[in-house]
């Protein structure tokens, strides 16, 4: 009896490093700010998807453009309709790697700067990024931020001359997730 | 008065009418949610497999129409910034999130996991769950 509980004790303590490796979120915030000079435009998603592997420092996050929600409908509508297209491209996705994921201790409470880099994908157009962030470990939990700049022209999304005062070209981009334990 | 003070007056006139329809237009309001009629109803679970089956099918029909989805609450969050219930959807992991609508910000805050819902939404795509936004509770 006794060697059946530490077989399975020790089944259970393997099955667990394994699955915990990886780690996701359904909730992760991805929120964006444009400053022109004429206006100040910001969005808010709070249902962005990302997975975590933290023996590779694989990293993958997805959005969906329509979950984003602007202060004025008009906003919304022309983010939608003129810019992102967003009935032809829903998502946007992210895919690549925490370049040092030695550097952060998982098992260890504190903020951990890494450097991620990968493909963005925006409006359909693909585009190798890097970027810094931070990965915070408190009580076992992790989360991750990070906060990057996007030129809107790298992802073939046109603004027309009448709104060049309004839009920024540049549109800074806030992450905010906070990671749960991937369980089979 | 002359007839060029009368084009001055009119011009004046236009130029405020432009103005305050301008203005309007750029402020004009979000869907009224609550008064919003569905372009589609159905359960979580139905919408769900709509999705899993093909997803650029369930796009062209769903992404950022007026859905009605009723089903069984799986999970309950309702937190500072974050307002959302997960229907039912492949049975196991993953369903259909329903981000309350922060502009209606009259929900209810007692809904239960297992309790029956009908929520009004805005569909907006597939990641690993069906999402929508905006949801107000329906009483059909």
């Amino acid at each position: 009896m006794k060697i059946q509980m530490l077989a399975l004790g020790v089944l259970m303590l393997s099955a667990f490093s394994v699955d915990a490796q990886r780690y996701f979120t359904r909730e992760g915030e991805v929120d964006f700010y444009s400053e022109a000079p004429l206006e100040k435009i910001e969005a808010h998603n709070n249902s962005a998807t990302s997975v975590l592997d933290i023996s590779s420092g694989k990293l993958e996050f997805a959005v969906l453009i329509k979950a984003f929600q602007f202060e004025k409908a008009l906003m919304q509508e022309h983010f939608n309709e003129n810019y992102m297209e967003s009935d032809e491209f829903p998502k946007s996705v992210f895919k690549g790697n925490i370049d040092n994921p030695e550097a952060v201790k998982w098992d260890t409470d504190g903020t951990y700067p890494v450097n991620v880099s990968g493909k963005l994908t925006i409006h359909g157009v693909t585009n190798d990024v890097s970027t810094t962030g931070e990965i915070t470990i408190e009580n076992g939990q992790i989360s991750a931020h990070s906060v990057f700049v996007v030129a809107v022209a790298d992802y073939d999304i046109e603004i027309p001359a009448v709104v060049r005062e309004n839009i920024a070209k540049e549109v800074e981009i806030r992450v905010d997730v906070d990671y749960q334990e991937l369980k089979k | 008065m002359s007839g060029k003070k009368k084009i001055l007056v009119l011009a004046l006139v236009g130029l405020v009418v432009a103005a305050v329809a301008g203005y309007a237009i750029y402020n004009k309001p979000h869907q009224n949610m609550t008064k919003a009629k569905a372009d589609h109803s159905l359960s979580s679970t139905e919408l769900f497999a709509a999705f899993e089956a093909d997803e650029q099918a369930a796009n062209e029909k769903f992404l950022g129409k007026i859905v009605e989805v009723n089903g069984t609450i799986q999970e309950v969050k309702l937190e500072e910034g974050v307002q959302k219930l997960i229907l039912e959807g492949d049975g196991m992991m993953f369903g259909v999130i329903c981000n309350l609508d922060e502009l209606t910000d009259s929900h209810r805050d007692d809904f239960q996991v297992g309790e029956a819902v009908s929520l009004k939404c805005e569909c907006t795509g597939l990641l690993m769950d069906v999402v929508m936004k905006r949801c107000v509770e329906t009483h059909s």
